[in-house]
């Protein structure tokens, strides 16, 4: 069992470091080839670690809900809104057959173009729907109530009809006209579901898009408050700090520049050399420590990932 | 005269100590929506960073194909959205092809509204109010640009994106269109083959990711625009010269559409950037006069 449990995962993260570090330095192609598969492997474990994301979810948040623990309703919407984004992020026209958007019918006899030249009729299922000829400017599919009609010249022609919002499938197709034939679009425009469905567009428009603008916004008000209630020139260091701040903010607005013409220049100046000499500190020093961690996994000292202490 | 009445009523400084923060965030409301109801239209000039992500991206050919990488969520659209639409512009401009792909789950919904209203239409018509440039064309999807949507794995998909691009996206864009169908792709099969790469990022995995994983072992050139927050961490890829132009914030973005001639949503934010600056420098300012008072009153008591 402790081989499983420990020795095993232990050996695996030994072989696996050793590996991906040993491709920087020796030009074999089966490291190349080793490295492009345990890559592939991260992205499928990265992918399988949503679906347990997901069990844990409900095992955690279910259980309180049956045993109606405090805050147990915001669990239940908690769980219906996860249950809710599955149900419509699955591609459900992927089963079966694949609705057609639509096709496109050329028949000889164009009665309204004019002589010499061909015509398109649009008729389109939903009458928002919009209609570029050869990329060009969009236009209405469905002109009071008529389907739309357009004169084409003689020859080859490009046709995309779709719908102004994301969610629906599109009817883009090429086709050849001669003069005097009718080329008939017929377009269905169905309904998507999956990632860019309708369904989850529309909830992702507008539910997940302003809850999350709303949380971020608030910062804005939390900032300023934190600056009135914490930010104090208690001693010469958290002076440097704040008057450091002060100059910085003053210098990334362009109201800066209106009050001393060289605060941005000044701002710059703070950017670029104290700022970056303490980044540069920070970042060689988690380099470092980086390198000794992953050392550590290698030979085998560092087990803290594995569960133990 | 009644002098218990006068020795009850608290000091100025008391009042000031128990002053009430909703003031400070109604401030704040009133600096975020006036600017935008009234903008004051304060100038502004490009900073040397935004000036060399711009050159960077003029210095490139028609026909030339950059990789796109929108590494968001919807709180950074205030910061990163003006800077996207006025870089599309300017490749746009320019007849450069685009290659879009992401790392962040939450972004393929908000790249592809971008898609249709800034990559698809012509959004800088000739002679157009206020814009001073070259106009745009429609670009057709699969000839002209590519979504390639949205890889799980983080920095194992950046590593990937690097060595085997095809193999990031099992060759496919994300409609499914098989990537040796797309002219533009046919020799794009690593970070390395792109022109360019150009990247929007709001977080980890983002600019700094790309920078390590793949940027300094293949030596590929790359700009970023990243969140205000971000720039700091980001300066020293910039000096170095592993990212050829970084653009920091909505001021920045600001900046940035200044150079292609197209005020647009940044430029309003930077009105609101003044306004939001003061508000929190004032407050900072009203904290440590009531501190000092506060404390040289207890000092002499």
């Amino acid at each position: 069992m402790n081989l499983v449990k420990k020795q095993l995962p232990l050996l695996i993260g030994m072989a696996v470091g050793v590996l991906v570090l040993a491709e920087f330095y020796v030009p074999a192609s089966w490291l190349d080839v080793t490295r492009e598969e345990l890559l592939t492997f991260a992205q499928i474990l990265a992918a399988a670690a949503f679906v347990l994301g997901g069990v844990n979810l409900i095992q955690v948040n279910y259980p309180k809900i049956r045993r109606r623990e405090e805050d147990w309703q915001y669990k239940v919407v908690l769980l219906a809104g996860a249950a809710i984004m599955f149900a419509v992020g699955f591609p459900w026209q992927d089963i079966g057959e694949n609705p057609s958007p639509g096709q496109v019918t050329v028949v000889d006899g164009a009665a309204a173009a004019s002589g010499g030249a061909a015509l398109l009729r649009v008729e389109a299922t939903r009458d928002n729907a919009l209609v570029k000829v050869d990329g060009g400017s969009p236009q209405r599919a469905v002109v009071d109530g008529r389907p739309l009609e357009l004169e084409l010249q003689p020859g080859a022609h490009t046709i995309h009809v779709y719908m102004p919002a994301v969610g629906y499938g599109e009817l883009r197709t090429e086709l050849e006209v001669a003069a005097g034939q009718t080329a008939v679009a017929r377009a269905e425009l169905p309904m998507l579901w999956g990632p860019s469905g309708r369904v989850r567009t529309w909830l992702y428009n507008y539910v997940f898009f302003p809850c999350q603008a709303t949380m971020f916004s608030l910062l804005a008000f939390f900032i300023a408050s934190a600056a009135f209630r914490a930010f104090r020139a208690r001693n010469t260091e958290a002076a440097l700090l704040l008057g450091a701040a002060i100059i910085v903010l003053l210098g990334r607005a362009p109201i800066g520049r209106f009050i001393y013409d060289a605060l941005p220049e000044i701002t710059n100046w703070i950017i670029d050399v104290p700022n970056n000499a303490g980044r540069r500190a920070i970042m060689m020093g988690a380099a470092l420590g980086g390198i000794v961690t992953g050392l550590r996994v290698i030979l085998g000292l560092e087990r803290s990932h594995l569960g133990s202490e | 005269m009644d002098k218990g009445r006068v020795h009850n009523r608290p000091s100025l400084i008391e009042r000031l100590q128990g002053f009430d923060r909703r003031w400070i965030f109604l401030a704040m409301a009133l600096a975020v929506v006036g600017p935008l109801l009234r903008p004051c239209n304060l100038p502004f000039k490009a900073s040397p960073m935004v000036k060399a992500l711009y050159n960077t991206i003029d210095e490139l050919e028609e026909g030339d194909v950059v990789y796109l990488s929108a590494d968001l969520d919807p709180p950074a659209t205030p910061e990163l959205e003006p800077f996207f639409r006025a870089v599309v512009l300017h490749l746009k401009r320019k007849n450069v092809k685009i290659a879009l792909g992401s790392t962040w789950y939450a972004a393929p919904p908000l790249i592809e509204r971008w898609i249709r209203d800034v990559v698809e239409p012509q959004i800088a018509r000739p002679g157009e109010d206020g814009y001073q440039g070259a106009p745009d064309r429609p670009y057709r999807k699969n000839e002209d640009y590519v979504w390639l949507g949205f890889r799980e794995g983080k920095q194992a998909v950046i590593n990937k994106l690097g060595s085997d691009l095809w193999g990031n996206y099992d060759g496919r864009a994300a409609d499914g269109t098989p990537l040796d169908q797309i002219p533009f792709m046919k020799d794009k099969r690593q970070l390395d083959d792109f022109d360019l790469v150009i990247l929007l990022s709001a977080g980890s995995p983002g600019a700094k990711e790309f920078v390590q994983q793949v940027q300094t072992r293949y030596n590929i050139p790359m700009v970023a625009s990243v969140t205000s927050v971000m720039t700091t961490d980001l300066t020293p890829y910039y000096d170095a010269g592993q990212l050829l132009g970084l653009a920091g914030g909505m001021l920045a973005s600001a900046e940035y559409e200044q150079l292609v001639g197209l005020p647009g949503l940044g430029t309003q934010g930077a009105d609101v950037l003044n306004v939001g600056q003061i508000v929190v420098i004032l407050a900072i300012v009203f904290g440590n006069v009531i501190y000092f008072a506060s404390r040289r009153r207890r000092r002499f008591s």
